[in-house]
């Protein structure tokens, strides 16, 4: 039981910048991996806002969303439209070498030292028996209320409705008097404000350092894939399994392999289901 | 000087076989392969094993070293080939990472963090320092003649149009009774080959390898190689990676006028630069420094009837 809350805890931290990758994909058909980049900035931005300015962490919290939803706002503007069009093993190699540049704009501002929120210390909560820290009730919960939120606005709003409009046929909305621009820009804002909300749950959770970058990114994607790619339920489904499967390798083989997870499910779906768990097929080039 | 450009071509020299062998995937066939990485790390550390805890010759380790990059290469086609580019690049980059981590965890095996120390040198006995570090390179320099030879022969063979034409459209080969799964099997395996191979040169250059030495920046600099010098051009992956390699290690000339960044900013700094000019390479010059020749049939002239006049 205590390792199901441990692995909600993680889940809580993929969900939200699984849905920003998923819907980075339905936009524009190309896997981000500049994604666990991404919520290295967020984590920062938290840290910036919460260590040395000193404002409460939810203030950090949100000021990372800002940005992180500018930061994917200004790559998608600078490196990505220009290569729209591009196939899409060309970028994800970009976002691979962008995902590089990030991380290490970031070792040259912080350096390379383990950072941590300034957080008051508080007692576990003690529920039926179990102890849970007080960080991680609010971890899940945000996390649960943000995604079930993104879900919300997609399924249900006229800019939702536009946005899977304008991602499962961008031509036909454009024809139909869709702004597809405004669209598109939109739907990178609210990416980029989950990736930021993921980086300061990751901070919560976890040390801040640049080295999460590849840390977060292969949980992240994995997340993604299993859910199906396209899905955001999907992708949020996809963030407890993979929770689960971490917290059982660190339970039955040894932590430390925690790491390779993320690849060895993304091998398994793709071999036995490679839509995912609630994705279809996509036509792919 | 004299002992770091000897270095330093050694390093490229292994960076050109790396260069290759990803053309050779990427450039010809269009295999979006990320775990370089992974099977250059492989390759070292089962010809570190080979010599070092079975006492094997350098010659064992390498030909040890080429076997576990075809088996591992073969195993991750298998697995994954039959997926579409954007998928098999995030498989390959996860085989890259589960390696290096398994390599770190593995103490019994490879020394894990602390590193594998490798004694096992492809030089002549009693001989200098110096007289060493100019067989190795020699070594190297031969391996890297011996896969370019091997790469420009394969390019120009009827075998290397079939992987072009796969890369182009892989319907067209299919329709044409090819087996497409095959050939690019054969591609991805030759091409792990080679990169374990050119693992197996490193370990025994540089005689400590710790899994540190085989991360994500080691892979950014062969693709760059590749993309710079022009996917599809073996000449193009040779000047890639001297370019790479010059730009990579020269910098470092640049430390004292930097003197006001610190060491992690002026590391952080290089590697900056390079993603930044690969992320401009692709959008403004995505044919590299020397572009693919056209393969253009040629198509004898129609005869046109002499014009009576």
């Amino acid at each position: 039981m205590q390792m199901f809350i441990n692995a909600l805890a993680t889940a809580a931290i993929l969900a939200p910048a699984a849905v920003a990758f998923t819907l980075i994909f339905t936009l524009f058909r190309y896997a981000n991996f500049a994604a666990g980049g991404f919520v290295t900035v967020g984590a920062f931005a938290a840290w910036t806002l919460n260590a040395p300015l000193g404002l409460p962490l939810w203030a950090g919290g949100v000021g990372a969303m800002g940005v992180c939803a500018g930061a994917v706002a200004l790559s998608d503007r600078v490196v990505f439209r220009p290569l729209r069009g591009r196939s899409g093993g060309t970028l994800l190699l970009v976002s691979i070498a962008l995902s590089f540049v990030i991380e290490n704009i970031i070792r040259f501002c912080f350096g390379a030292q383990v950072k941590g929120f300034d957080l008051p210390l508080t007692g576990p909560m003690v529920f039926a028996g179990l102890r849970v820290p007080k960080e991680t009730v609010w971890v899940i919960s945000i996390s649960l209320i943000a995604t079930l939120a993104v879900g919300a606005l997609l399924t249900f709003t006229p800019i939702g409705r536009a946005l899977r409009a304008v991602a499962d046929n961008a031509s036909l909305a454009n024809v139909r008097g869709l702004p597809v621009p405004g669209v598109e820009a939109f739907g990178v804002i609210v990416a980029g404000a989950l990736f930021g909300l993921s980086g300061t749950l990751v901070g919560v959770d976890l040390a801040i350092d640049p080295n999460l970058n590849w840390a977060i990114a292969i949980p992240v994607i994995a997340a993604a894939i299993v859910g199906g790619l396209g899905s955001p339920l999907g992708a949020a489904i996809g963030a407890v399994v993979i929770g689960l499967a971490e917290e059982l390798t660190a339970a039955h083989f040894s932590p430390t392999y925690k790491g390779a997870v993320g690849f060895v499910v993304i091998a398994l779906v793709l071999l036995l289901r490679p839509q995912g768990l609630l994705g279809t097929k996509v036509e792919r080039k | 000087m004299d002992a770091y450009l000897v270095a330093i071509l050694t390093i490229a020299g292994i960076y050109i076989i790396l260069a290759l062998a990803l053309n050779l995937q990427f450039g010809l066939t269009g295999l979006v392969n990320f775990g370089v990485v992974g099977f250059f790390c492989l390759g070292a550390y089962a010809s570190g094993i080979a010599t070092e805890s079975f006492h094997a010759p350098f010659v064992g380790g390498l030909c040890v070293a080429m076997v576990t990059g075809a088996v591992a290469g073969g195993l991750l086609a298998l697995l994954s080939l039959r997926l579409s580019g954007d998928f098999l690049a995030i498989v390959t980059l996860g085989f890259a990472e589960t390696i290096r981590l398994i390599f770190n965890n593995e103490d019994w095996l490879t020394g894990g963090p602390k590193g594998l120390l490798i004694m096992t040198r492809p030089v002549l006995a009693d001989y200098s320092r110096s007289a060493n570090a100019w067989m190795v390179l020699a070594v190297v320099l031969t391996g890297a003649v011996l896969t370019l030879a091997l790469m420009l022969r394969l390019a120009g063979t009827p075998y290397g149009r079939v992987l072009r034409a796969i890369r182009e459209d892989e319907l067209v080969p299919a329709t044409l009774g090819k087996n497409v799964f095959v050939y690019r099997l054969q591609s991805f395996v030759i091409g792990s080959v080679l990169m374990a191979a050119a693992g197996s040169l490193y370990a025994h250059y540089v005689q400590t390898i710790t899994p540190d030495n085989f991360t994500t920046p080691v892979a950014i600099l062969v693709w760059m190689s590749v993309i710079v010098g022009g996917p599809g051009n073996m000449l193009g992956s040779v000047i890639g990676a001297l370019v790479v390699v010059t730009i990579y290690e020269g910098s470092r000339f640049l430390t004292p006028w930097l003197g006001f960044l610190d060491a992690e900013q002026v590391s952080a700094l290089r590697f900056i630069v390079i993603g930044t000019v690969l992320i401009l390479v692709i959008r403004f010059r995505p044919e590299g420094l020397l572009p693919e020749p056209k393969h253009t049939p040629v198509v004898p002239a129609t005869r046109r009837p002499a014009l009576k006049g």
